[in-house]
């Protein structure tokens, strides 16, 4: 840090500031504030626009790129839904059996691909066997969404937050899965008992339904099975990648690029097309967020903040811990979590520079907090929204307070069961 | 045709056009294309101003569910009673929520070149046919176009 005029000071926090509360009101496109706050703190002289690109992340959003471009490809194949199609068959059309099935699909899938990927895939499978089922699909709804979120903490992969903070702390695929996969197993056996508990009155069918999922020839959802073997192909090298890569020595954005770049090559298709399915908005959002985020770090008022920090939890690991795990949630339950644990990665670092405690236990304490308290309501992350929106338009609405409480409790329990775990495990 | 025969869109369009009040509802749009044995009709205000088009596109889009058109792998395993359930869940859906709003339209003195190159443009099959105040007064469709050009080749008659 130089030394900044008060001017400069003040100026960077207020943009900062109003930034994230238009981000937050929803009144402007995110990613469109976002820009607009990193374009203004590099032209009122915060920063200059070298600093400003250093402070871009560009492991994360490669990371975010190549698996985008790799499921964009991939999910034409019908791999996806054949994996959904063939769980109901297995379940011997009985609903019980089906609805544990599939969520512990959902939650396989987002521990390896993109939250809303994973529920973009997922809800139309959902509507078409609970409508076979002639059940009410509410319980699979909710069940998508908590558990899109709990699968989503195992992995680097699974939740933008994770790769952020990842990325930044320079912990690997496997250190997330040994840490953070025990307890979102835990988190999903749990969600999914009390999900049973709540609905099982509802986990009703009639023999015939049962007999119309029967029928079902799980074979005809994988419409092109070339592209099938490739999509296998790669996304098996990828996980490889990611399994080895601290031993290669290689990064995520590297894995996720070169996965790309072989699945390109391997379908040999028209990449204008797949490139554009990306999702730029996103990407461009991160990009801001990261300038924004370095404005902040720059006139050093993200300092300011990890030693005020330190001063009231007294620096103790323990206090620190548990405060970031459910502050962390409360923020994540209310905002979007990409934009706060953005803010909260040079704020634990900074935190580890002044006081020299260990971070690893905080890491995972931000991880936790922000991927699991998404769940408590409608608007807690992205998942939830689009599958809000999809219910809706096939006459499901997801009232606000109706599956709050639904959502709460169990993100109460399972939030309780993270900070039992983490104690445990590393305080 | 003869070189001077008038190649203006009037010369073609038909006069008797289908058409739907912007209140007609699913029900009413799908009766009146049956009686008319036709897959489009004109959507029109108290005015006989052109507010929309409508063709059968519509109503099956409609009808479809937005989960089974964004996932072409699902369709195969879908309930068999959905079709009727999704039709009675729509039959009084007013028109104007699945009608295309952004009409485009041609002008009895327009050409048919004019009127094809829309027709071959937008890749739409027919195009109301409207006054200077926007009032309907025919219809022009890929027959007719068709018909132009048969005579031009003289084909016919």
């Amino acid at each position: 840090m130089e030394n900044v005029s008060d001017v400069t000071f003040y100026l960077a926090i207020g943009i900062f500031v109003i930034t994230y509360a238009i981000i937050i009101s929803e009144k402007i496109h995110r990613t469109v504030i976002a820009l607009t706050g990193a374009a203004l703190m590099v032209l009122l002289g915060i920063m200059n626009q070298e600093v400003a690109i250093e402070g871009i992340d560009f492991n994360t959003l490669g990371l975010l790129i190549g698996m985008m471009v790799i499921v964009t490809i991939a999910k034409d194949c019908g791999m996806f839904q054949y994996v959904a199609i063939l769980a109901s068959k297995v379940g011997r059309g009985k609903p019980v059996p089906i609805f544990i099935l599939l969520g512990l699909i959902v939650a396989i899938f987002s521990a390896f691909l993109d939250n809303v990927t994973t529920v973009l895939l997922m809800m139309p499978v959902t509507f078409v066997v609970a409508n076979n089922l002639k059940l009410n699909p509410m319980p699979f709804i909710i069940g998508t969404i908590l558990l899109a979120n709990i699968g989503g903490t195992a992995t680097l992969i699974g939740d933008p937050p994770n790769i952020l903070i990842g990325s930044a702390a320079g912990l690997n695929f496997n250190d997330f899965l040994v840490n953070l996969g025990p307890i979102s197993l835990i988190g999903t056996a749990v969600t999914l008992a009390m999900l049973y508990f709540w609905y099982r009155k509802q986990l009703v069918a009639t023999p015939a339904a049962q007999a119309s999922i029967m029928k079902f020839h799980p074979r005809e959802a994988i419409t092109d099975t070339p592209l099938l073997i490739k999509s296998l192909v790669t996304l098996g090298l990828v996980l490889v990648g990611f399994f080895t890569h601290n031993f290669l020595h290689l990064e995520g954005a590297t894995i996720a690029l070169g996965g790309a770049a072989l699945l390109l090559l391997l379908t040999m298709n028209d990449p204008e097309h797949h490139l554009r399915d990306v999702e730029w908005t996103t990407i461009f959002f991160f990009i801001g967020l990261f300038v924004l985020v370095s404005g902040l770090e720059h006139v050093g008022a993200i300092r300011l903040l990890a030693e005020k920090a330190l001063e009231l939890t007294g620096g103790d690991v323990t206090v620190l811990t548990i405060v970031l795990i459910w502050g962390s949630a409360i923020f994540s339950a209310v905002v979007d979590n990409i934009p706060f644990v953005a803010t909260m990665i040079p704020l634990i670092h900074d935190i580890g520079a002044i006081s020299g405690i260990t971070l690893t236990p905080l890491w995972w304490a931000l991880a936790l907090g922000a991927d699991i308290g998404g769940n408590a309501t409608i608007i807690g992350a992205s998942a939830n929204v689009v599958v809000s929106g999809m219910a809706a338009k096939e006459g499901h609405k997801v009232g606000f307070v109706p599956y709050m409480k639904v959502a709460v409790p169990m993100t109460f329990v399972v939030l309780l069961l993270a900070t039992g775990y983490m104690y445990l495990r590393y305080l | 045709m003869d070189r001077d025969k008038k190649c203006t869109v009037d010369a073609y369009m038909t006069k008797k056009v289908v058409t739907v009040t912007k209140d007609a509802t699913f029900a009413d749009a799908a009766k009146a294309m049956i009686d008319n044995k036709t897959n489009g009709a004109v959507v029109v205000d108290d005015n006989k101003k052109v507010v929309g088009i409508l063709s059968s596109w519509d109503l099956i889009q409609y009808v479809v569910p937005d989960y089974l058109e964004a996932d072409k792998h699902l369709a195969a395993f879908e309930s068999a009673d959905v079709f009727a359930k999704r039709v009675h869940a729509v039959k009084d859906a007013p028109i104007s929520k699945f009608m295309s709003k952004h009409v485009h339209s041609t002008k009895p003195e327009d050409s048919i070149m004019e009127a094809a190159t829309l027709l071959s443009e937008f890749r739409i099959r027919q195009l109301p046919v409207v006054d200077d105040a926007g009032v309907l007064v025919g219809y022009i469709n890929r027959t007719d176009i068709k018909r132009a050009i048969g005579e031009v080749l003289g084909l016919s008659e």
